[in-house]
């Protein structure tokens, strides 16, 4: 039963000056996860480390159940983080790691030893309480990292790109488990990645920062289905985003036009792959194709507009398309943006 | 036949390299053989192999029993020991808080507070002796600021066995926050964090995180410190008291006033057995803090 609130944080790093974080609001909600997903940069670790208590906030503040954390120290806090890697204590074993906090709180070694193998059971890894953490594996020690978090059962789970340094397989399997384990277990999480597939696979809602703002807060499917900014849009799967003029609510560029229902001026069209259907046209042309990669189960089409403008467009058969062909576009999907927000849907 | 004539280079090479190889050993080898180890045992030889009053050579350990026989050794080697262990303790009591903040802090001064802590390095031993006297020494600037401001005298440490101490410890400041730094080096941000995130507070990180992670550091810190200071010789003999002396102005006088050098001998090699003592043990406990 645990709610964080985060009310206009702000972080400015002193030295350059840096707004690492800029009026941040966010609500998690009890047994939820949510994702900070964003470029390198955009101050998702930033934000992250506030709520931890490892780093100050400049202004604003930070509740936990209704309590204010803004400026209680990392050690009083009811948040556990996991570090991206380094972060497990080495001249201990594993049983040891997972120890160490529940002996500063005072439980009973008894207590201790229960609590300890049901967590190192619950992340996969019953029996290696005596291992030394050297001789684990990279998926091995992040589990433990995130045991050692769970075993004082923190009231917010905090990850940090915690699978950023291991392989692409053991990264998805990963991403499974802990999302299970957070499941079973209802625990308030938040968790940061620049990888929008651990992000839409993983979380209950979304937060797209840049530049230490939110561009958008959704679930997954609706952050991908109806980016709200073109910089979301641009950032959350592949999507075209065509710059061009709407005159008589015709968008056109180079060539290219389609309806617009929209007042006249610049406008930005935005595309995804597979919403685009191509036709190979003798006459009348808007585009040619480039370049054309066959993945078995569909195909991927690079077109360039009459002004090279590049254009991609997923195809289910690949074989009609030849580079050079001319080719004309209908769109069955679009959404516009115009001053970095959604103008039209449709 | 160009099989084997292409095969032989390649064969024999390794043949005709390892004499150059084991003549390059052997030349570091022999030098620590002929400049440390053969005086070593020379000089072991000497105290134990002594001239008797007919004119021959005998086995005797009588250097050695007058040595732990006589007060004046027993107390000028207790003074040695009582100096080198309270040196050891304040250099830990003053390096590791120097160490502590010089990793931990970003701040500006810490880069000021480096450069402070290294200079000693660059400081002769007799010209810091001459700073210590005329700073601490009677008369020296502390006397002449207590006196200014209406203070009573303190007593000097110039001349007790407090004067070589506080000398030591300055002196092997640099070399300790050193080596205790480049340990801290090896414990990560994100290690203390994890334990400040499970609950440790100060003396918890310090008790239970840092210190088992930088103890092979202190050993080395410390066995460095007291293999040099144990048989230092000039701020001992610049401010140390005339009696009991340090091992190293005992020795220098055993052999240079009183003319006996057998028991000069007597003494390098009692101070050197300690020494090894302390090398032993330095080495022991790395190697064990080595094996997981
Ligand atoms: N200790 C610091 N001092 C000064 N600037 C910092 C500090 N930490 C972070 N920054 C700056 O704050 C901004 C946000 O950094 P942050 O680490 O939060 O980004 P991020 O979104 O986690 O990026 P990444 O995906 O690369 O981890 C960056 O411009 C960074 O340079
Ligand atoms: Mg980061």
């Amino acid at each position: 039963m645990s709610v964080l609130k985060i009310k206009d944080v702000s972080k400015i790093f002193p030295n350059g000056n840096v707004r690492a974080v800029d009026s941040f609001s966010l609500e998690v909600a009890d047994g939820e996860l949510v994702c900070l997903l964003g470029p390198s940069g955009s101050g998702k670790s930033t934000l992250l480390r506030m709520v931890g208590g490892f780093e100050r906030p400049t202004s604003g503040e930070m509740t936990i159940d209704g309590e204010d954390i803004t400026h209680v120290p990392p050690e009083k806090r009811p948040t556990g983080m996991v570090f991206q890697s380094h972060a497990l204590w080495t001249h201990m074993n594993v049983f040891k790691n997972l120890a160490f906090g529940l002996k500063l709180r005072k439980v009973a070694p008894d207590e201790i030893k229960r609590r300890v193998e049901a967590v190192l059971d619950l992340v996969g890894l019953a029996g290696y309480g005596t291992r030394h953490v050297a001789q684990l594996s990279g998926g091995q020690q992040q589990r433990v990292a995130l045991a050692r978090s769970l075993v004082l059962e923190p009231k917010i789970l905090l990850l940090d790109e915690p699978f950023a340094s291991l392989d692409q397989h053991l990264r998805e399997r990963l991403r499974e488990e802990v999302r299970d384990i957070q499941q079973r277990l209802k625990i308030t999480t938040l968790f940061v990645t620049h990888g929008q597939d651990e992000a839409l696979s993983m979380a209950d809602r979304i937060v797209v920062m840049r530049d230490g703002k939110t561009e958008q807060i959704d679930r997954p499917d609706v952050v991908y289905r109806e980016p709200q900014t073109p910089f979301v849009a641009g950032f959350i799967g592949t999507m075209n985003l065509i710059e061009g003029n709407v005159a008589n609510g015709i968008f056109s560029k180079a060539g290219y036009s389609t309806p617009l229902p929209v007042s006249d001026g610049p406008a930005i069209l935005a595309v995804r792959p597979e919403a685009l259907d191509l036709a190979v046209a003798s006459e009348g042309s808007q585009g040619k194709v480039h370049r054309v990669t066959d993945y078995g189960t569909h195909g991927l089409v690079d077109l360039e507009l009459n002004d090279a403008t590049r254009v991609k467009a997923m195809v289910s058969h690949p074989d009609l398309f030849r580079a050079g062909q001319g080719v004309t576009l209908a769109p069955r999907a679009i959404a516009a943006y115009r001053d970095g927000v959604v103008i039209h849907r449709a | 036949m160009t099989a084997i004539d292409a095969g032989q280079p390649v064969l024999a090479a390794p043949e005709r390299r390892r004499p150059i190889g084991l003549l390059l050993v052997a030349v570091p080898v022999l030098l620590v053989i002929w400049l440390i180890i053969w005086p070593i045992i020379s000089a072991v030889i000497q105290t134990v192999w002594v001239k008797t009053p007919e004119g021959g050579n005998s086995f005797s350990v009588e250097t050695y029993r007058f040595f732990f026989s006589d007060g004046y050794s027993l107390s000028n080697l207790s003074i040695t020991l009582w100096t080198t262990g309270v040196c050891a303790i304040l250099l830990l009591v003053v390096c590791l808080p120097i160490a502590l903040y010089l990793r931990f802090s970003d701040s500006k001064v810490a880069a000021y507070v480096q450069g402070l802590a290294i200079f000693p390095m660059f400081v002769p031993s007799i010209i810091l002796s001459f700073a210590f006297i005329r700073v601490l020494g009677p008369n020296g600037t502390v006397d002449l600021v207590f006196n200014a401001v209406g203070l009573p005298k303190i007593r000097s440490p110039y001349l007790t066995p407090w004067g070589p101490v506080i000398g030591l410890v300055w002196d092997n400041i640099p070399l300790t926050v050193l080596i205790l730094l480049s340990g801290l080096g090896n414990v990560s941000n994100q290690a203390i964090e994890a334990a400040r995130d499970v609950g440790a507070g100060k003396l918890a990180l310090l008790w239970h995180i840092i210190l088992p992670r930088i103890s092979n550091s202190v050993l080395v810190a410390i066995s460095f410190a007291v293999l040099g200071i144990f048989s230092a010789f000039t701020l001992p003999y610049v401010l140390g008291p005339a009696a009991p002396e340090m091992m190293g102005p005992f020795m220098q006088r055993t052999f240079r006033e009183l003319f006996e050098p057998q028991t000069a001998i007597t003494q390098a090699v009692i101070t050197f057995g300690f020494c090894i003592v302390f090398g032993l043990f330095y080495v022991r406990s790395v190697a064990r803090n080595q094996a997981p």
